[in-house]
């Protein structure tokens, strides 16, 4: 088994590799893609009016309530009829983006509204408006809470980029199936990929882990030596 | 002397519950108003009305000649010209007591580093907080330190008013003191002053004027003499011998 799993490794290391790169890419991209719309639709949704949050918190009910997978093919096939074919890295680029923002925005929220409501009153009270009460008082503190979480989203979103495979984009699940029908070492060439994402998911979580520690507040945060 | 803020006929409802029942206040220039009253009675709803961090339903509040509840006025603008200390301190958790201090400086009134840099240090230096404690964070701080940290952060903000919520609440007996002698301070000053407070013994030594409301009502003002020891109102007597009972018993122990 060894033996094999080593054969397949070296044989194929360098479309593993690649396949490696693009699903560190496309997570990577939709991660930060998504954290940007998730900042914004929080903060939004945080300070909007009523008829304005309405609207978007149904937004994100449909977003999060449809399966991913349904969003890609909608991406992928459904747009071309009104607008341009996009190529598999796009659309699954645009569908994990929108997918992540929505729940990004969820976890911001939380940790946005875990922030004493006396913390904004402080601000305000100094003269700020609610948007600069939101940058330099209640975003700060909120960003360090939602760090784990952030995490966790993270790490999924790594994992949950194989369903580009659905629409042919060669990321490691699609080489890994491709290797496996060539050589039918399905497991082994499955053992390795699954190490591939252990790995990176484990470098992940001790960065994330360091920022968490750097950003902590003192005498607030519980510390660990 | 001049009326700086004037409240006339404040009400205030959340729900059914009817807060404030047609508040009038006048503030003068230079003077320090002390606010009594049992718990309940929309003294701090009052205050959070005067800098419209709570919405009045009904009445007028007239700052430096301005009617600031009217929707035209930029409240923010207002609000950098009204100082709030709150009960429970509420710094910025996430910076130090130097940079809770600098923060309204450089952000809200836009002056440079060093400007706010200077500024805060002497804000600082004025409540006693001293430079080895500028760099801790307010989780790191005791609650009279965190309490004179928040003094200091209204204060260097230059206000025309400077309105107090309990200050001194939430604090040990012990620390109370080093607070109330601040707060001494700035009335000495001639800081204007709104302050909600139990302390019988500070408003006696430190007002100009006490303010006694009840039930969304004020009772009764006037100078601290007559207030708290010639009461004219049975309401407000009741109150005030209750209180002085209380602190006796505090100073026994």
């Amino acid at each position: 088994m060894i033996d094999s799993i080593a054969y397949i490794f070296t044989r194929y290391c360098q479309d593993l590799i690649r396949a490696f790169m693009l699903t560190l890419q496309l997570s990577l991209l939709s991660f930060i893609l998504g954290f940007s719309g998730g900042l914004t639709l929080s903060i939004v949704r945080t300070l909007a009016p009523k008829p304005l949050e309405v609207i978007l918190r149904l937004f994100v009910e449909i977003v999060r309530g449809t399966p991913m997978t349904v969003q890609l093919f909608f991406v992928y096939y459904a747009l071309p009829v009104i607008g341009p074919k996009l190529d598999p890295f796009i659309a699954s680029l645009i569908a994990l983006s929108i997918n992540s923002a929505v729940y990004q925005s969820e976890y911001l929220r939380s940790a946005m509204n875990s922030i004493p409501r006396t913390q904004w009153e402080a601000a305000l009270s100094l003269g700020f408006a609610e948007l600069s009460s939101m940058f330099y008082v209640v975003l700060p503190q909120s960003l360090r809470i939602a760090i784990p979480t952030l995490t966790n989203e993270l790490i999924y979103i790594i994992k949950f980029s194989s369903i580009a495979y659905f629409v042919t984009l060669p990321e490691l699940i699609y080489v890994a199936k491709w290797i496996g029908s060539k050589t039918f070492a399905f497991i082994e060439v499955y053992i390795i990929v699954a190490i591939f994402y252990v790995v990176v998911a484990f470098i992940i979580g001790e960065i994330m882990d360091r920022i968490n520690r750097r950003l902590s507040i003192p005498g607030l945060t519980v510390e660990r030596t | 002397m001049s009326v700086l803020l004037q409240a006339i006929d404040i009400h205030k409802l959340f729900g059914k519950q009817h807060v404030l029942k047609g508040v009038n206040l006048d503030i003068e220039e230079g003077r320090t108003v002390v606010i009594i009253g049992p718990s309940g009675s929309g003294k701090s709803t009052l205050l959070r009305c005067l800098n419209l961090l709570v919405k009045p339903d009904r009445g007028k509040i007239i700052f430096n000649g301005i009617d600031i509840t009217n929707s035209k006025v930029n409240i923010h603008t207002v609000r950098q010209k009204i100082g709030f200390v709150f009960q429970q301190f509420n710094l910025f958790t996430h910076l130090t007591a130097l940079e809770n201090v600098m923060l309204g400086l450089v952000k809200v009134k836009n002056l440079s580093k060093q400007e706010a840099l200077k500024i805060a240090k002497e804000s600082l230096l004025s409540v006693g907080i001293t430079e080895d404690l500028w760099v801790k964070y307010p989780a790191q701080l005791s609650g009279g330190q965190q309490q004179r940290v928040a003094i200091a952060r209204a204060i260097a903000m230059e206000p025309r008013l400077l309105l107090l919520d309990e200050p001194t609440s939430a604090l040990d007996p012990e620390l109370t003191v080093e607070v109330l002698n601040v707060l001494e301070k700035l009335s000495r000053n001639r800081m204007t002053m709104v302050i909600v407070t139990h302390e019988l013994g500070f408003a006696m030594r430190v007002a100009d004027e006490v303010v006694f409301m009840e039930d969304g009502r004020v009772i009764e003002a006037g100078s601290p003499e007559k207030v708290l020891l010639k009461p004219e109102k049975d309401r407000t007597r009741a109150f005030v011998s209750k209180l002085m009972e209380l602190y006796r018993m505090e100073r026994i122990k």
